[in-house]
């Protein structure tokens, strides 16, 4: 088995140099099989890479491990005793929750809503939606000047804000925003930060209301405003670790016995829509593999015909020197071996290309990319590489097959001319 | 006896007509033996040649080559024997262009298989010093001039330490000179213990051997 392999090896060194003797018309039998390859390597990485920005971006929207509590407000139709004790989401339920095993953080929120805001520059309308300290953080909201809203700020319905990014220039001018005081409805806030949308890398999501709102405690608006501690939705994350399904029926189970059966809240399964999301761009991209490797299937198939065209020529080229080899003792099957491994050889320094090209379209793409503002990265496709090696292999030993046949069944004086 | 032929025909079929290159022969050689097979163009001489040289097989007759049956041989049996037993040179040379004087003598070697490069190139090597040419060792064979590539051509036959040395018109495409170099290696050879058999137009040639087969229309006569 090791003598089979030295030989194969030094057959390997004589393919290289009869291929080197031959460049362009190598180059050029090799095409078809470069760009199969490379369509291979670069659409799998592609696939590959755009599978991994979705699943990044649709997980930096902070909803992967997540449900949500609403509350459902008194409904007029209800009439029942469990519709008359209506008393909807409220401040202690958050407490509950955060109690619950498996819990990793519950974020009160009260939705936007419009108030009158008196600023430095300005006086106008603005959407003023009231947080839980973290909650810009895990939706992946950017900070992009001063502070966000911290945990001592909610404890103490601190009458702080943070602006989005689209309202500085409205709002305070040509003046630095944080540490300047708005009012809200009359009431004085202290600006704190600035916060800007989350950026994808991907996914066409507009997300651009978030630089259009003020952002303040929620527990504020939850005592003032709203009054009776009432909050709009608890938004529940679980532990890593925990049964996600586990923690849903609990926390569900929890909010109905607190409720003493009302049917005042309602659950939202985020973690659901994300997972759909995912399959659903899953699917996408498996139908787009499927197309792909069908082109790359056929252009490694034409690779194959031009190498099998090429390796007729060079066989009957080299009719002389089989006769010769034949003369000095050289069997059929170390002709076959010869062709065959010319064939592999050349399919393999073709898939060796392809790759380079396939690995240089990632990085134009991620060039591209660059030039859009979109930093993303496609990391080469290690199975890509191996199918298109793979691939490649199988074109050269079945379109090398023939040729390597043939000039191995040549009979050695009619090859030598006759002597 | 190195080699016992008895009644070698060959006939090759053209369209309807049969040619009857060989209509029996029968050949033995010694070991040892320096034997010039000469005839007109066209009696038969490369078709013998071929036969005894295992690269073609009679249509009938008998072959025996160092004591074995070789005449019905199929072909991968015969390229063994081809191998391990001939050395053959050619009148165009037949060297690989493309590799070294050195590879081209150590090709028959890769065909035997299980003999390591080391040794390939060693016993190539040696050859080739033996027969004059160690400077030439890295060339390509179309820098040499032809005695030389034939001698060339003679250290590849030797390199397998063959039973019998073939040669088919050996000095059919060196000038005189050079011919002479070739026919003075092959004497060489044959004072070294070496069998050889060659196939010659040439008298002057001929007239080297210890022994004439004198061939006409397929027949020895
Ligand atoms: N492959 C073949 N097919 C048909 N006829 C052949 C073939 N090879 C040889 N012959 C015929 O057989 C006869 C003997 O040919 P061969 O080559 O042995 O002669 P030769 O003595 O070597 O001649 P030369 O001196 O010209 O080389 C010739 O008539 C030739 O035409
Ligand atoms: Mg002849």
């Amino acid at each position: 088995m090791r003598e089979w392999w030295k030989e194969t090896l030094e057959l390997v060194g004589d393919a290289v140099r009869e291929i080197r003797g031959h460049k362009l018309r190598s180059l050029l039998t090799l095409s078809g099989i470069v760009f199969g390859a490379a369509s291979v390597v670069s659409m799998t990485s592609l696939a590959a890479g755009m599978k991994q920005l979705v699943y990044d971006d649709l997980m930096a929207m902070g909803f992967s491990r997540s449900f949500v509590a609403y509350d459902r407000g008194p409904r007029s139709d209800v009439r029942t005793a469990a519709g008359l004790r209506h008393r909807g989401l409220r401040v202690a339920d958050i407490e509950a929750l955060r109690a619950m095993p498996g819990v990793e953080t519950v974020h009160g929120r009260n939705f936007p809503r419009e108030y009158v805001v008196n600023a430095p520059a300005d006086r106008r309308r603005i959407r003023i939606e009231g947080v839980d300290a973290g909650y810009l953080e895990l939706r992946n909201f950017r900070i992009v000047g001063g502070r966000s809203i911290r945990p001592l700020d909610v404890e103490n319905r601190s009458r702080v804000a943070v602006v989005g990014s689209e309202l500085v220039r409205e709002l305070f001018g040509n003046a630095p925003p944080v540490g300047q005081t708005i009012t809200v409805d009359g009431v004085r806030f202290l600006v704190i930060g600035i916060v800007a949308p989350i950026q994808f890398d991907i996914i066409p999501a507009d997300f651009s209301f978030v630089a259009r709102r003020i952002y303040i405690p929620y527990s504020y608006l939850t005592r003032y405003a709203q009054g009776g501690g009432r909050v709009d939705q608890a938004l529940v994350t679980a532990t890593p670790e925990a049964n996600f399904a586990e923690v849903l029926r609990h926390g569900e189970l929890l909010l109905r016995q607190r409720h003493g059966g009302a049917d005042d809240f309602e659950i939202d399964n985020e973690a659901a829509d994300v997972l759909s999301d995912l399959a659903m761009a899953d699917n996408i991209l498996g139908g787009w593999n499927a197309v792909m490797f069908t082109i790359a299937g056929v252009t490694l198939i034409v690779g194959g015909i031009g190498l099998f065209s090429v390796l007729l020529i060079s066989v009957r080229e080299r009719v002389r020197e089989i006769g010769v080899r034949k003369a000095l003792g050289a069997d059929d099957n170390d002709i076959r071996r010869l062709f065959l491994v010319e064939s592999l050889t050349l399919a393999f320094l073709g898939a060796v290309l392809g790759i380079g090209g396939g690995a240089g379209l990632t990085v134009v793409t991620e060039l591209i990319g660059r030039q859009f503002g979109k930093p993303f990265a496609i990391p080469v496709s290690i199975p890509g590489v191996v199918l298109a090696v793979i691939f490649a292999l199988a074109v050269g030993l079945l379109f090398g097959w023939y040729p390597a046949r043939r000039a191995a069944k040549l009979d050695p004086i009619e090859a030598m001319g006759g002597v | 006896m190195l080699i016992e032929a008895r009644g070698l025909a060959k006939t090759y079929r053209l369209g309807q007509v049969d040619v009857q290159a060989l209509r029996g022969v029968d050949v033995d050689v010694g070991a040892g033996e320096y034997i010039a097979i000469t005839g007109p163009s066209g009696s038969g001489k490369s078709t013998l040649m071929h036969i005894l040289g295992c690269l073609d097989t009679p249509s009938t007759g008998s072959y025996r080559l160092d004591g074995e049956d070789v005449g019905s041989l199929s072909g991968k049996r015969l390229a063994h024997v081809r191998n391990r037993k001939v050395g053959f040179v050619f009148q165009t040379f037949n060297l690989m262009p493309r590799l070294t004087v050195e590879e081209n003598v150590a090709l028959p070697l890769k065909y035997r298989g299980g003999v390591p490069r080391g040794e390939r190139r060693a016993r190539a090597l040696a050859l080739l010093e033996r027969l004059g040419l160690g400077d030439r060792i890295g060339h390509r064979p179309d820098e040499l001039s032809g005695g030389e590539r034939q001698r060339v051509a003679i250290a590849r036959a030797l390199v397998g330490t063959p039973a019998i040395l073939m040669a088919d018109e050996p000095t059919g495409n060196l000038d005189s000179r050079a011919g002479a170099e070739v026919l003075a290696t092959f004497a060489e050879l044959h004072a070294a213990g070496h069998t050889i058999v060659l196939v010659t137009h040439d008298p002057g040639v001929a007239g080297r051997a210890q022994r004439v087969i004198q061939m006409s229309d397929g027949r020895v006569v």
